[in-house]
Formats: structure tokens, C-alpha cells, sequence
């Protein structure tokens, strides 16, 4: 199966074909961008940029002109404040922005044309909230420092963001580059106490 | 980690580890839908546990990321007399629940797959049974109400709303959901309940009964063993007290929809447990006697909300009795005294007053008597043909009546000479104490006490003659007897002629006495003092110089006279008199059925 036509049947499909794939990281995985002809060869150009460490050049090495502060078609919790682990993902997968608006090179295609803002990230929406500070000893959840030793699901700044379940490098080689299987739930049960 | 290590692994939870035990995790209880879940409905292939009702991404725009559609379905909803709820169609959460457990929809239609690849599952809908509802919500709990500070104050018997939703959470306007009594990712307490209903713990948390506390159904520890008494649907707790309201309820898919009952009448509800199966006395036994509370015959009719002056004619168990306050203790004011309040067995039951309004609790035995034996338009209206007839058994039993039976207040009447200790002048009685299970334990028998049944009509504890030239024994007017000394009766203590009418004549107390009383509005104190009300069957008028005439006449202490024709014998204005050697004549009526 090529890179393609995963992109194509989108990421509901992806479990299936994931079988077939026999080694994990970002060389070959859907995050490998190489061999699209906007990348130009580079697999990480998409969203590192190593010589451009212009503000905000936090680590790690955000390519610069991925607008960190821009706002959402969908609002987000309230009171919540995405970190850059969601907003480098956004910049592809919320569906407003080029893609390939990378390093200057600017060329008009869009993720999801047909529906924007598809990611709204937003509570009472179709998507798991994200910028959200971790809700710590709320019913329902577990005890952060539970959550942490498990050693799979990150919490940068204390905030859940896409990068909490989401590997964009997908090291696990779990379906939908999950930072590990979500067999029985366990995934969901990491923070979810149900 | 490869991908290859995470399908053997899945492939080793799918093909052979043990679920764990079911613990407070949705994870392998009954609602873990995955391909290793415990249940007979589950996932032929699908791992994850959540993604059947939860999506992290493209779920319903509902929280909690709600994963499938909400079930189109028009349901029938729980209806109730005696409901102050204005039930709606379910919402919000409980639409959740019912888009698996209405059965109308495919368990593994999840948003976040295409509907042409659903999860595959082993049953497509839920199976017919307890976990399907179906669109007849009238059968089960209502949900859909809002449970708020009017509910409560209208319903006197639903604790404030504030009281329960630290326990019991309710929807975001109030409503109660399936979700209010469910926690569905927590099967400890079985069937995903957030409180045992072990002693009915979940339902007294919002439901207040009067009484329950006391009642013999919340505190019983009689063994219920399941199947005996509902084969249909066993019992979950092995004794009375445990299983509490699910005697008799069922929460859902109820056989009779309204409150909730497990069975289908009334009387088969109580009689389950009391006919000698569960309780300590047997109550089937005594219906259906020759005289009795038919209440297998008029069964259905009974409705809490009834109006008792316009409903229809019937009497059921709960007409008498409260299953949610009726305590067994039958303890009580000594016999005999007044204010003699209703024991264990009817309280809180609604009644109608000696005035004639109708109340929730019935202070008296009488006023649950009242509710069919007076006003109703429903009363029985049979009666001996008397100088004044009267059916309503509460204009009967006044006390400003001419004479009445002292049910409803006691009766100063130094005449009553014959009284069985420890009844005396002044003594209360009570309904039971004539009309009775001939088997009453309170008679000396071993039965249940109560009006249930008896062989004696009409519903008397004892043998009670009507019939014109009964020959005087014991056993002919045992019920007299019983508080009226036959010594004193027939030695002429009081009435000096008592002997000559009942034994010589063979004249029934009857004849001459009308039990209850006389209603004021149809007599005065002279002409129907002592109960006197003449049986005009037996008693016809006579020609006197003031006309035809059939009248009694009180002259004084023990004294009176009588104008009638009876048995062939004319009295006219015929005096007697009453004489303090009464005991003497006592004592000769003794040596005479010495003799005998």
C-alpha cells in the first residue's frame, strides 16, 4: 500500500492497513513527506526547520512560519490554550492552512477542502478537547503522577494536547500513530478512570 | 515496539486469557463490548472497549463524544395516576443508553466507521430480554422528568432533589436519566446500579415512603426464596428485608406497567407471600369464604388517586392496607379504650372521617371503613327492612345519634348492664370486633385478625341468628355473646323481658336492635334509644288510639313500653320495668338451665 492511498482513505481506515507494515518511525509512515513534490526531498522539512530559529524557536525547532498563536474555526474549551503540540498539528490538520506553506515556499492546497476546521477541538464537539490542563483529581481520572509513570502518554506544560496520544514520528507503529496500542482501551484508560 | 508485537498481542487477549473478574472498570464488565468483553454480545474482532459508545475524534457533536446516533424512536412513556412528573420522550443521556437498549438500532453503528463497515459484532442488536426495553418505556422507571423543588413539594413523598443528586446525578436541567441511577462504565454493584438496591438502598434515596422504615416489608428477615415466590423473574435477595421494593416492583419491563408491579393484580402481588408461602399468615385462606372482601372477584379496579364517593364499586388489599407503611405489630391501646388509633397492619391508609372528609391517614380503623361503607355512591345497600333504614355506616355510628354502637366515640348508657370486662359503660369498640376473620387471632383463632373472610355472614367473627324463631343457644348469638354476658341478657338484668322474647318467643336480638345505631336525622332518644329499630319483616303496627303505629318508647331508667304487633301478640303502649332484682332474676335464669 503507498503512501497515497492511505492518505486518500483517510486516517478511519488505517487500522487495517496497518498490519502490513513492518517497522515503525517517520521514514515511510504518513508523516514522511520526502517524495511529495512540495517537500522536495526533505522527510521532516514539513514541520522542523533547523535553520530558521527565528521566535518562537522553542525546541523542537518548529518551522517558523507555523503560526503558533493563530485562532481556530472551532473555539477551544474554555479556558484552554493549545501548546505547540497541538498547534504543529493543527497547521495541517484542522484543514485551513496550506500545507505546503513551507520555509516561504507557499503553494495553495488545503488538507480537507471540503470541510475546514475539521479538528475544532472544542468541548461538546466531535473531537477530543485538547489545551486542556490535565483535570487532576477530578472523578473519572487518574492521578496525574499514575498517568505519567506509564510512561506512554506525555503531558507537556501539564496540558493535553495532540502530541499526548498522538506520535507524529509514530515510534509505536500503533494505528493512527498512537503513542501506544489502544488494544482494550488502554490508551484511553491511561487517564480515563472508567 | 513493532506492529507485528502489537497484533500477537492482541491475538493472545483474543484467543484464550480469562476475563478478569468484573470490578469498577468498564473494562470486562458486561458494557466492554470488545472482542474479549465477558458477555455473550460482544466484538467478533474489534479490541477497544470504549470506541462503542465514545470516539476520540469525528464523534457526535454531543459530549461525552458520543459515538453513535441518537435512536428515532417514539416511545411510549410511563404513565401514572398518582404521578405528579410530567414525564417527556427520554433525552440527552438516556437517548445514549436506548441507542443500544431501545433494540431498534445495530450495536456496532459507530460514527467513527462508515455504516458500511460496521464493527462486526455477535448479535447485530441487543437480544430480546431484560437488557432490551424496546420503544414501551411505560414499563419501566420513568426518566425524562424533571426532579425539582415542585416535584418534590408536590409529591410529598420524594425527598428534595438536593438531597439525592450528590448520590444520584441528574441531567443539567434537572431531568432524570437512565444515568441518574446507571453508572455505565461501573458494574460493581450489578446491574451498573450507583447504589446497591440491596434494602431497597437506591430507590429510599429519592423514594420517602411513610412508614417504610417501619414497615414489615422493609424489615421482615422472612427467607423469599427466589423462584417460589416469582418463577417468572427469582427474587435477587434471599429474605424480605433485602430484596424491599423488588417484592413486589419491578424497575423494568414490569408485568403490570403502572407503579411498577412485578405481577399482574393487585391481590396476586401480595398473595405471593400471603398464602403461607412467605408471611406468617395465611390470607388466601379467608378469601373467598362464604361471607368476605371478595377481593379476587373485584380485582383491577382499585386506584390510589380514587375519588371514595364516586368510584367504582370494589375492594382490594391496598384499599386497607399500605404495603409501604403496614407493620406487622398488631400492639396497641388496650381493647375496649378509647382513641383506639389503627394498629401495624393499616397505617397510613387513606379514609374518610366521622364528618365525612376524606383523609390520607386514617387516624381510626373506621375511617378506612368509611371510604366504602358510607358515602360512596359504590356502598352496599342491602339492608333488613327497618322503621328507619340506613346504609351509610357513618351516619350510623355518630354520636349525637338517639344510640349507636360505641365505635366512633364511647356511650354513657347506664342501661348496659351486661358488659365482659374489661369492657364497660364508656368503652370503645371497634369494627373488628364484630366484623372479623372467623379464624381472627384476635377471636382465639390461629388465622390472620382482620375483615378478610369469614363463615359467618355478614363478615362476623361469630355466629350472629337474623332469622325469625331462631331457637336460642350460645352458638345463635355468639356474636352478642361475646361482650354481652347471655347470663345478664337472658336473666333479665336489663330489658326485663329479654327472656321471654329470645328464649320463649324465639325472637333474634334483631328483631328489635339494629347494630350500628340510629342516625339522628331519622329518630329521636325515645323512640330508638338501646339500638331499638324494629325488624318490620318481623314486626308489624298496631291499631292504637293515636293510630297504626309501630313505636318504642323510653320511660326512664331500665323502663319503657312498645306499640306493635308481633309473633300474634298486640302491644299497646305495653309497659315495662326494670327492677334492681335484675340479679336475682340472674341468678333464677342460671338455676333454670342448671336444670335443663
Amino acid at each position: 500500500m503507498t503512501g497515497d492511498t492511505g492518505w486518500l482513505l483517510g486516517v478511519g481506515t488505517l487500522a487495517l492497513a496497518s498490519a502490513t507494515w513492518a517497522w515503525a518511525g517517520v521514514a515511510g509512515s504518513k508523516h514522511d513527506f520526502a517524495h511529495r513534490d512540495w517537500a522536495g526531498g526533505d522527510t521532516c522539512g514539513a514541520c522542523h526547520s533547523p535553520h530558521h530559529e527565528e521566535p518562537p524557536a522553542a525546541a523542537p525547532l518548529w518551522d517558523p512560519q507555523a503560526d503558533l498563536n493563530r485562532r481556530f474555526g472551532t473555539s477551544l474549551v474554555g479556558g484552554a490554550q493549545a501548546g505547540a503540540g497541538t498547534l504543529i498539528c493543527l497547521r495541517c490538520h484542522d484543514g485551513t492552512i496550506a500545507k505546503d506553506a513551507v520555509s516561504g515556499q507557499v503553494r495553495a492546497r488545503f488538507v480537507h477542502t471540503a470541510s475546514p476546521g475539521l479538528f475544532g477541538a472544542g468541548h461538546g464537539t466531535s473531537d477530543h478537547p485538547v489545551g486542556i490542563v490535565y483535570p487532576e483529581g477530578k472523578e473519572g481520572f487518574h492521578p496525574l503522577n499514575v498517568v505519567l509513570a506509564k510512561g506512554t502518554v506525555t503531558l507537556p506544560d501539564g496540558r493535553v494536547e495532540c502530541t499526548s496520544c498522538h506520535d507524529p514520528h509514530d515510534t509505536s507503529g500503533a494505528p493512527y500513530m498512537l503513542v501506544t496500542s489502544n488494544a482494550r482501551s488502554a490508551l484511553c484508560l491511561t487517564c480515563h478512570n472508567k | 515496539m513493532t506492529r507485528r508485537w502489537h497484533m500477537l498481542l492482541a491475538l493472545g487477549v483474543l484467543s484464550g486469557l480469562p476475563p478478569a473478574r468484573a470490578d469498577e472498570s468498564v473494562v470486562n464488565s458486561r458494557h466492554d463490548l470488545s472482542a474479549s468483553g465477558p458477555g455473550p454480545i460482544r466484538a467478533v474482532e474489534e479490541t477497544e472497549v470504549c470506541i462503542f459508545c465514545h470516539a476520540p475524534h469525528n464523534a457526535a457533536p454531543q459530549t461525552p463524544l458520543w459515538n453513535r446516533e441518537n435512536p428515532r424512536t417514539h416511545y411510549r412513556i410511563y404513565e401514572s395516576s398518582t404521578t405528579d412528573a410530567r414525564i417527556d420522550q427520554p433525552s440527552g443521556p438516556s437517548k445514549m443508553c436506548l441507542s443500544c437498549h431501545d433494540g431498534s438500532m445495530a450495536l456496532g453503528n459507530v460514527l467513527s466507521r462508515r455504516q458500511s463497515e460496521p464493527i462486526v459484532m455477535t448479535a447485530r442488536t441487543i437480544p430480546p430480554g431484560t437488557a432490551d426495553l424496546t420503544n414501551d418505556l411505560s414499563d419501566d422507571h420513568p426518566i425524562g422528568f424533571r426532579y425539582d423543588r415542585a416535584l418534590s413539594n408536590a409529591d410529598a413523598q420524594l425527598r428534595p432533589p438536593e438531597l439525592i443528586s450528590r448520590e444520584l446525578p441528574l441531567g443539567a436541567h434537572g431531568e432524570l436519566h437512565c444515568t441518574t441511577c446507571h453508572d455505565p462504565h461501573n458494574n460493581e454493584l450489578g446491574n451498573f446500579l450507583r447504589i446497591s438496591d440491596e434494602m431497597s438502598a437506591i430507590c429510599i434515596t429519592c423514594h420517602d415512603m411513610n412508614g417504610w422504615l417501619h414497615d414489615a416489608h422493609a424489615t421482615s428477615g422472612k427467607r423469599t426464596p427466589g423462584r417460589a415466590v416469582d418463577p417468572l423473574a427469582p427474587l435477587k435477595y434471599a429474605s424480605m428485608r433485602d430484596n424491599g421494593c423488588l417484592t413486589c416492583h419491578q424497575i423494568h419491563s414490569a408485568r403490570r406497567p403502572e407503579r411498577l408491579q412485578r405481577f399482574a393484580t393487585d391481590e396476586e402481588t401480595c398473595l405471593r407471600c400471603h398464602s403461607g408461602a412467605v408471611a406468617s399468615f395465611n390470607i388466601a385462606a379467608d378469601i373467598g369464604k362464604r361471607s368476605g372482601h371478595q377481593m379476587l372477584s373485584r380485582s383491577g379496579i382499585h386506584d390510589p388517586a380514587e375519588d371514595p364517593f364516586v368510584m367504582r364499586r370494589h375492594v382490594e388489599c391496598v384499599d386497607c392496607h399500605n404495603p409501604h407503611a403496614a407493620a406487622s405489630s398488631v400492639l396497641g391501646a388496650v381493647r375496649g379504650t378509647f382513641g383506639q388509633t389503627v394498629k401495624g397492619p393499616n397505617l397510613h391508609v387513606s379514609g374518610v372521617t366521622l364528618t365525612g372528609r376524606q383523609i390520607e391517614d386514617s387516624q381510626f380503623l373506621y375511617e378506612i371503613c368509611f371510604k366504602c361503607h358510607a358515602d360512596g355512591a359504590s356502598r352496599r345497600r342491602i339492608e333488613t327492612p327497618r322503621q328507619a333504614t340506613q346504609t351509610n355506616v357513618r351516619l350510623e355510628f355518630q354520636p349525637s345519634n338517639p344510640s349507636f354502637h360505641p365505635v366512633a366515640a364511647p356511650r354513657r348508657n347506664a342501661d348496659v348492664v351486661s358488659l365482659i370486662a374489661p369492657l364497660k359503660v364508656g368503652s370503645v369498640i371497634t369494627c373488628t370486633d364484630c366484623h372479623n376473620s372467623d379464624n381472627a387471632r384476635s377471636a382465639g383463632g390461629s388465622g390472620a385478625d382482620g375483615p378478610h373472610g369469614s363463615l359467618f355472614e355478614p363478615l362476623l367473627v361469630r355466629n350472629y341468628e337474623t332469622a325469625d324463631f331462631t331457637v336460642e343457644t350460645p352458638e345463635a348469638y355468639s356474636l352478642c355473646y361475646g361482650c354481652h354476658r347471655r347470663e345478664s341478657i337472658l336473666g333479665n338484668e336489663s330489658f326485663p323481658l329479654h327472656q321471654r322474647h329470645i328464649v320463649d318467643l324465639r325472637a333474634p336480638c334483631s328483631v328489635c336492635h339494629d347494630a350500628h345505631g340510629i342516625y339522628r336525622g331519622q329518630g329521636n332518644a325515645v323512640n330508638h334509644g338501646s339500638l331499638i329499630n324494629f325488624d318490620l319483616s318481623v314486626v308489624l303496627p298496631a291499631d292504637s288510639p293515636t293510630g297504626r303505629r309501630i313505636e318504642y318508647q323510653d320511660t326512664g331508667r331500665l323502663s319503657g313500653s312498645c306499640t306493635l304487633t308481633c309473633h300474634g301478640f298486640t302491644h299497646i303502649n305495653f309497659p315495662y320495668v326494670g327492677s334492681p332484682a335484675g340479679k336475682s332474676a340472674a341468678g333464677a335464669w342460671q338455676r333454670r338451665i342448671g336444670t335443663r
